[in-house]
């Protein structure tokens, strides 16, 4: 058997040329009125920065997580072939599967959300935004959620092509742009709408739509949240950022948990700061997503129905 | 590190560069006219639902707000633009430090440490006045 090779073309690198076309174009079309689009200068050039950086900092990382896939590779159960059609369509599925629930813990645990919280902190959304990605995500380890499919026996170039392939894909889902894609895309794919609740900070739109290219996961495991135009999507995260220092959006949630643990008084505590969802607090005086979106729900239900009189009549 | 990799580094940084340029140039940002009480109120109410709010009081140039309900103070800034909410004890909120005419409000908070509003000068005076 030949030992496994680095995958010989890169998707992410591939699509580089498109992302800056995109943006661009998005840009302009947004001047020009043919699109909804809104970029702040600062903002922009926080995503954009924040994206050179984590590519910096997956160079760095980069060789350890692919070397731990061929270690994981040595003891594979099956031999997968990447020429086979069936092998790709099998890649596919396993592969975005793994990448809701590495979505999934990376929002609703807090020693994950650290690393994947810059990726939120823009109250914008444009492709910009879709470029503003961790630069502590390979320490957080969530790249071991991968692992698994490489003890199958899919060869870690097939791996790491799908997963460029996954993240190409969800660039140009990052836009206000388009606004709803025809039924059955909405109905399987993940899409700029399913997106953009994703990304909105309204308790009703918190802790859903962790899809990356299929939306089924969602809607099979109870996250899907479809967008209502009456309310539509305010950006960020619960507690914004007060500025745009690129260290403050990479660090901050790092920064927050350490403050934390140096004020715990049992292992509980420690454990509630590190591994609890983010908001996690020993006296509940923070507030979880869990409890924003009990908190609405009761709103919702205190306040009277409102009845539309033309429709009464 | 080859020279290849940095020239390549060199060349993105440069487009990124370009990008934002761009950005500045077409300006698309949103609108941000001057807050008024009730557009105040309603941000602070998606913020800190079910807070009753007891006073508020406008900074001049528009850009932010601070509100008191009870015991706390509720401050809104404007960053870019789009806005940041913080809260914090009514009595730190008093002890802000005015510099050149804007006062400045210091949360213990990492992801936002400071803000700063240009509210009335008097305002200190103002807030201490207020009854409930």
């Amino acid at each position: 058997m030949a030992a496994p090779s680095a995958p010989a073309i890169d998707p992410v690198t591939l699509a580089v040329p498109f992302f800056i076309l995109a943006i661009v174009l998005e840009i302009l079309l947004a001047r020009l009125g043919k699109v909804k689009a809104v970029y702040e200068a600062k903002d922009t050039a926080t995503s954009l920065l924040m994206g050179f950086g984590s590519g910096i900092a997956g160079l760095l990382t980069g060789g350890v997580v692919f070397a731990a896939s061929v270690w994981v590779y040595k003891y594979h159960l099956f031999d997968i072939p990447m020429s086979a059609a069936w092998a790709w369509l099998a890649i596919f599925l396993l592969e975005d599967f793994t990448y809701y629930w590495f979505h999934r813990l990376s929002h609703e645990r807090r020693f994950w959300w650290a690393a994947h919280v810059n990726h939120h902190t823009s109250q914008h959304y444009n492709l910009a935004t879709a470029l503003r990605q961790t630069w502590t995500g390979a320490t957080a380890g969530t790249w071991a959620l991968w692992l698994p499919l490489s003890l199958l026996g899919f060869p870690p170039a097939m791996i790491a092509i799908q997963k460029g392939i996954s993240l190409v894909y969800q660039f140009w889902i990052h836009t206000e742009a388009v606004r709803r894609l025809p039924v059955w895309v909405e109905a399987l794919f993940n899409t700029p709408s399913h997106h953009r609740v994703h990304h909105a900070r309204n308790p009703r739109y918190l802790d859903s739509n962790y899809a990356g290219i299929l939306i089924i996961w969602d809607r099979m495991f109870g996250t899907f949240v479809p967008e209502i135009d009456e309310e539509p999507c305010r950006y960020g995260v619960v507690k914004n950022l007060g500025d745009f220092n690129i260290l403050r959006v990479a660090f901050h949630e790092w920064v927050g948990i350490f403050s934390d643990l140096l004020t715990a008084k049992s292992l509980r505590e420690a454990s509630g700061y590190l591994f609890g969802a983010p908001g996690w607090s020993p006296d509940g005086s923070r507030q979880t997503s869990t409890m924003l979106k009990a908190q609405w729900a009761d709103m919702q239900t205190a306040e009277p129905v409102k009845t539309d009189p033309a429709a009464a009549s | 590190m080859t020279l290849k990799y940095i020239i390549t580094q060199l060349v993105t940084l440069a487009i990124l560069g370009g990008i934002m340029g761009l950005v500045a140039w077409v300006k698309i940002p949103r609108a941000t006219p001057p807050l008024d009480e009730a557009e105040v109120k309603r941000r602070l109410a998606e913020d800190f639902p079910q807070t009753p709010l007891d006073q508020i009081w406008l900074a001049l140039d528009g850009a932010g707000a601070v509100a008191r309900s009870d015991d706390l103070a509720l401050l809104l800034f404007r960053m870019g633009d789009s806005y940041v909410s913080r809260s914090m004890a009514w009595s730190q909120a008093l002890q802000a430090q005015a510099i050149k005419g804007r006062f400045w409000f210091r949360f213990n908070d990492f992801a936002a440490p400071k803000a700063s509003l240009a509210l009335a000068p008097d305002w200190t005076r103002a807030a201490m006045g207020e009854t409930i």
